[in-house]
């Protein structure tokens, strides 16, 4: 790994955690920045895209020898593995939806969701039989490894396209799906709920939905990553790294497409990924835990001092009409209304 | 016989950390409406300062002191440096419970750094010469058990018999209110941290005792059966935390002992937890949760 592979190497793995990190940044800007639901599990849905892909592609259990043991695992061809992983993140979304579709307020939500969390990492490493434990499963083929060579540089960059076209996929779905009534009703949910409820909208059947359409798309970050790194373990799927993501946006800016893409930049890729280049400086464990300390306090620092982030989302307002009609009795309307 | 002794004398153990802990998580939260995940790693930094003082001489009193006055240390640093600015800025909820998770990240990885990845254990504490129909029990288990009982009376008496105990009621029902019958508040939620962070600091060192061995992860691991006595009881409600402490705890063990596996402590306290949601948010002493709009 020196020269010009070298700098190709390190720019490909960073360009395809960016890309898995702008997926996961989208999805969660959706449900949170969009619709105002707080998922403390979301790296959860990313575990469950990146556990299903490998299933779906690594082969029988005693297929390696019998070192890992796990249940099920079929060797279907690429794109197959990705498209079940997507729709396993939505299936999943479904019972862990219906909890955090109680109304419990906000807070009080993301503890029993921080919960969730902890207890899927507990369930994984306690039963090794399920998904190999706390070791993980590893030798997950590379998607189209048979026809192309996967540790060619020309492999490499050929993942980056294959990344940038999920991104670009999701993006797309995304944006649209914002601009559609859809998000119009999440966002009218989010700024009040009550109100959203009053003229008429079914916020249980939103607030599932935008759980079902995250968790797809966090699964899907999850299967694009494990494609690229070959191995799923729970060390990479820990409670804080939801937080890195939650991290990314509120540094990025909330509610927008643009911050999220920001903080994906910044955040979960330079910051947690883009150190590893760098020479180290100290032991793993310092290191490691410095990563987290910048973190918590780069949190901190952004809710004080810049609560709406680098780019903030621009109010989706009509321009204000020329004359402004005023209807006899709208003030007192209103002032009964308060 | 004996399983149903080791069940409930382990469950007892148990609900003994998890008393004390709830406790202190519930009693600052219901004065100060702040949902306090750093809570966890409060619980590491006792037990690790704890230990420190224990293995540098020190008996296991003198260590509970200590860690009491860590846990109390750190909590109202806590609130000074973070959350009262914050709340000065009228912070919502969910700025709140991310600034606690912020602030749990940097402790838990301050700690991490300091005490280094390996895990610290007491070994075992004694013999276990309390016999109880053939099954033994440590001497600093039975005791840990009764400071658990004698601290779950302090608060009682506190909540219940003093001037402090009234402010604290009031604050959590009607801050403006208390206010202005002249309840100084700012104070009042100082001593609520200080109180819980004590608490905090002794289920510190009880985890340190109990669970074998214990780095900087161990107190957020635990946050899971905490979480779950609390909402099982009630959020807010001290007796609901000893109550749903209790049913964890005996519940946990008693799953454990039969499934013969320890995972499934944390199982079964999250199938309560998942339980209680879906049937009672707002948990069996419910009126907090109702008052605050936390579960509707």
């Amino acid at each position: 790994m020196s020269g010009a592979a070298g700098w190709d190497f390190v720019a490909i793995t960073l360009l395809v955690y960016l890309g898995v990190n702008l997926i996961a940044c989208l999805g969660l800007n959706l449900q949170y920045g969009t619709a105002g639901v707080l998922n403390f599990a979301f790296i959860v849905f990313q575990a469950v895209g990146a556990y299903t892909a490998a299933l779906f592609a690594v082969g029988p259990s005693s297929g390696n020898g019998g070192f890992q043991t796990y249940v099920g695992g079929w060797r279907l061809p690429f794109p197959l593995p990705w498209i079940i992983a997507t729709v396993a993140g939505a299936v999943v979304a479904v019972p862990v939806g219906l909890v955090g579709l109680r109304r419990l307020r906000s807070d009080y939500q993301a503890m029993v969701m921080l919960v969730v969390s902890l207890i899927a990492t507990t369930v994984v490493v306690s039963f090794p039989g399920f998904l190999n434990g706390s070791a993980g499963i590893s030798l997950v083929p590379p998607p189209l490894g048979t026809l192309l060579n996967p540790i060619s540089v020309g492999y490499g960059w050929m993942y980056v396209g294959l990344t940038a076209v999920c991104c670009l996929s999701v993006f797309v779905v995304v944006a649209a799906l914002a601009r559609s009534p859809l998000g119009r009703s999440w966002r009218a949910m989010r700024d009040n709920e009550v109100v959203a409820g009053a003229v008429g909208l079914d916020v249980t059947r939103l607030r599932m939905l935008v759980f079902v359409v995250g968790g797809a798309i966090a699964a899907l970050s999850g299967a694009v990553l494990v494609g690229f790194i070959s191995a799923w373990s729970p060390d990479a799927w820990l409670y804080p790294e939801t937080f890195a993501y939650f991290t990314a946006l509120i540094v990025g800016g909330l509610g927008n497409s643009i911050g999220a893409l920001i903080g994906a930049v910044l955040v979960p890729t330079l910051l947690l990924e883009g150190v590893t280049f760098l020479p180290t400086f100290a032991n793993p464990t310092v290191s490691l835990g410095l990563q987290w300390i910048i973190i918590g306090v780069v949190i901190i620092g952004f809710l004080w001092f810049r609560p709406r982030g680098i780019a903030p989302e621009r109010k989706n307002v009509l321009a204000p009409p020329a004359r402004t009609l005023t209807l006899p009795g709208a003030g007192h309307d209103k002032a009964d209304m308060s | 016989m004996n399983q149903f002794v080791l069940i409930v004398g382990s469950g007892l153990i148990t609900a003994a950390l998890l008393a004390v802990a709830g406790v202190g998580f519930t009693l600052q939260f219901s004065v100060t409406n702040v949902l306090n995940i750093a809570y966890g790693s409060i619980m590491s930094a006792a037990a690790l300062v704890a230990y420190a003082v224990n293995t540098a001489g020190a008996n296991l009193w003198v260590s509970g002191l200590v860690a009491a006055a860590t846990g109390a240390t750190f909590s109202l640093a806590i609130n000074r440096g973070v959350f009262r600015p914050f709340e000065g800025r009228r912070a919502g909820p969910f700025t709140l419970i991310i600034l606690s998770l912020a602030i749990s990240l940097i402790l838990e990885n301050v700690l991490l750094i300091v005490g280094g990845p390996h895990f610290f254990s007491y070994g075992r504490l004694g013999q276990p010469s309390v016999r109880i129909e053939g099954v033994g029990f440590t001497p600093a288990q039975v005791v840990m058990v009764a400071v658990a009982g004698v601290l779950m009376f302090v608060v009682h008496a506190m909540q219940k018999w003093t001037k402090l105990g009234k402010a604290m009621r009031a604050t959590a029902t009607n801050p403006e209110l208390a206010r202005s019958r002249g309840v100084r508040t700012a104070i009042v939620v100082d001593l609520a941290w200080v109180i819980s962070g004590v608490l905090c600091g002794l289920a510190g060192l009880f985890m340190g005792i109990i669970v074998g061995a214990f780095n900087a992860s161990t107190g957020s691991s635990l946050l899971v059966p905490i979480i779950a006595g609390v909402v099982l009881g009630g959020i807010g409600s001290p007796y609901g935390a000893m109550l749903g402490a209790l049913i964890i705890g005996i519940v946990s063990e008693a799953a454990a002992s039969i499934g013969g596996l320890s995972a499934f402590k944390q199982l079964v306290a999250f199938a309560v937890l998942i339980g209680m949601l879906l049937l009672r948010p707002q948990g069996i002493f419910s009126s907090t949760a109702a008052e605050r709009g936390l579960a509707r």
